[in-house]
């Protein structure tokens, strides 16, 4: 469990992390947002305690990081991939992680089998692609068996079957019963992953809330029609508060009724539906209402792209 | 909590946990793990073994004493491994932690060891001692080289002969303690390139100017209280006669520059303490 109480970061006048309050609960797998720039990696390291809060503070199980006994059971953190010396191997990296907390050899070895690293765990991480280096931090986070884990942009540079080999992952510790943060640009794999989804702009919380109530709060969903006869079902149908758009392909999107009632209007009036669909909104669309306006840094030409980190 | 961790898959055992001797031994792992630091403790010993050996064999041409001269070993023996070992290891000192900073290390290092101050310490600790012992292999490694040659002209002076211990292993700490040195500005500048560059200010530059600055008092004060001159303190002949320290004269004992050298360092790493607690990494 990670809780925040009015956390502020500034640097010099710039504020980061503007006053945020938020908990992130174990068992379940929370989405952290925002547009880069956002405060989302300011807010990991204070977690951990690299970078000190100028006000408010931080829990993480409890207590600030500092104070447990033995920081890498309590968490497990990937906030770089590349958060080692390229001229050292993979194991000897993890070997001086481990030594700290007195975590043995045969530890060091499981983790390293876990992220698929056995073939290469003697060669030096200079080598390494951004792929088997994110597996390295991945290994490196899993280190301590921790009961919470935070990872920021883990599937950065991954192949698709360690992509998939991610979210299986932040899945099953989630089922474990542990708190697991993750930070990720790329709004299909949150989406299929998270639960829960913490959206934050300009260090601000945008939306703490169920991925479901996110979707549906920052997107409207529109009801998707097909019949023969599409005059007859907007006369059917008008009234205030309903917009009915026809489509190039011939079906109508309608705003403001579920696809209950246009199915019944339809009836009422004789008319045949080919098709009948209630079509919502996806994550990216809800995120990209939920920050526009709050993103920093933005591309001259297309406006709101949000994903490209 | 509880339930928690008893539905983990994998375990390690509970009572692993965060200890100092742990750090140590990570500290030491990190060290002996790359090329570069394990290159320049390598290098202490074959610059101090290498010197040695070159001025044992032009020794005679350079000029030898008529007797055996425990000054005259002691100069021969000690200043290869002091004058490019304090440089070798206030570098490694340097790289110890900015290496750290360049490579992103760091951040692993403190989110492993949260309390900054333990990190400095168990850095400190293994960098004091492995140059150290780096620099003691060095200077019994000279020691022993060059005595058949000394003997040949029969001047050598066994390791037992009065003051000759003490200046091996003083000379050897002061290497240590230059490496402490480079340690503590390393984690004042964080930058590789700016911390080398204040190590050789501060080892050689500075001795150089107040030599060339015009003598006043505090100049030639200053100048007798440098790092470099307490290495030469540490590593000359026996003391004469309970002097300690008398600036007017100009006479540092090897107990004096004990202490002066450990003062430089212990400024720097309290220095580099205190802007690794008030800083974010």
């Amino acid at each position: 469990m990670i809780r925040a109480e009015a956390l502020v970061k500034r640097y010099g006048n710039k504020v980061a992390v503007d006053a945020i309050d938020f908990t992130v609960q174990p068992g379940q797998v929370t989405g952290f947002l925002g547009p880069n720039g956002a405060g989302k990696s300011t807010t990991m390291r204070m977690i951990v305690g690299l970078d000190r809060p100028t006000a408010g503070r931080v829990e993480v199980n409890g207590r600030l990081y500092r104070e447990h006994q033995a920081p890498l059971r309590e968490v497990g953190v990937l906030l770089d991939a590349k958060a080692a010396n390229g001229g050292r191997s993979a194991y000897k990296h993890l070997l001086s992680i481990a030594a700290t907390h007195g975590i043995g050899v045969s530890r060091v070895r499981e983790v390293i089998g876990l992220a698929g690293l056995d073939s290469v765990a003697g060669r030096r991480v200079g080598g390494f692609s951004l792929g088997m280096g994110q597996r390295l931090g991945i290994a490196t986070a899993l280190l301590g068996d921790p009961a919470t884990i935070i990872l920021d942009e883990p599937v950065n540079g991954l192949d698709p079957e360690g992509v998939r080999w991610v979210r299986t992952l932040m899945r099953k510790l989630a089922a474990e019963g542990r708190t697991v943060l993750l930070s990720s640009h790329l709004m299909s794999e949150m989406a299929q992953t998270a639960d829960r989804l913490i959206v934050i702009g300009r260090g601000r919380i945008l939306a703490d809330d169920t991925i479901g109530n996110v979707i549906s709060s920052a997107t409207r969903s529109v009801t998707r029609v097909r019949t023969p006869e599409s005059e007859r079902l907007v006369a059917a149908i008008t009234g205030p508060d309903i917009i009915a758009t026809m489509l190039a392909d011939g079906a109508i999107e309608i705003i403001g009724l579920t696809a209950e009632q246009v199915a019944i209007a339809a009836a009422a009036s004789g008319l045949v539906l080919y098709e009948v669909a209630s079509v919502s909104g996806s994550l990216e669309d809800a995120y990209i209402a939920l920050t526009a306006g709050e993103v920093e840094y933005r591309s001259s030409d297309t406006a709101n792209t949000g994903a490209h980190e | 909590m509880n339930v928690l961790e008893n539905r983990r898959t994998t375990g390690i055992p509970a009572h692993d946990r965060l200890r100092f001797a742990g750090v140590l031994r990570s500290e030491f792992i990190k060290l002996t793990s790359l090329r570069s630091t394990v290159g320049l403790l390598l290098a202490i010993i074959a610059c101090g073994l290498a010197i040695s050996v070159v001025l044992g064999v032009t020794a005679e041409g350079a000029g030898l004493p008529d007797e055996p001269s425990v000054a005259f070993m002691l100069d021969q023996v000690t200043v290869g491994t002091v004058l490019f070992g304090q440089l070798i290891a206030g570098v490694l000192g340097v790289l110890v932690i900015s290496g750290e900073y360049s490579s992103g290390t760091i951040q692993s290092t403190l989110i492993a060891v949260p309390a900054r101050v333990t990190i400095l310490a168990a850095k400190a600790i293994v960098l004091f001692v492995t140059a150290t012992a780096a620099a003691l292999v060095a200077m019994f490694g000279s020691w022993a080289v060059t005595y058949p040659m000394f003997a040949a002209f029969g001047i050598e002076i066994g390791v037992t002969a009065p003051g000759v211990l003490s200046a091996l292993v003083g000379g050897s700490v002061y290497v240590g303690l230059a490496g402490v040195l480079g340690l503590g500005i390393g984690t004042v500048l964080r930058s590789v390139a700016a911390s080398v560059a204040t190590v050789i200010s501060i080892i050689l530059l500075l001795p150089i100017v107040l030599s060339v600055l015009p003598a006043s008092p505090l100049v030639r004060n200053l100048h007798l209280l440098s790092m470099s001159k307490a290495g030469d303190a540490m590593s000359g002949p026996p003391d004469a006669g309970g002097v300690f320290l008398d600036l007017a004269d100009g006479y540092v004992s090897s107990g004096a520059g004990w202490m002066v050298a450990a003062t430089w360092a212990g400024i720097f790493v309290v220095m580099g303490a205190i802007q690794l607690r008030r800083k974010d990494a």
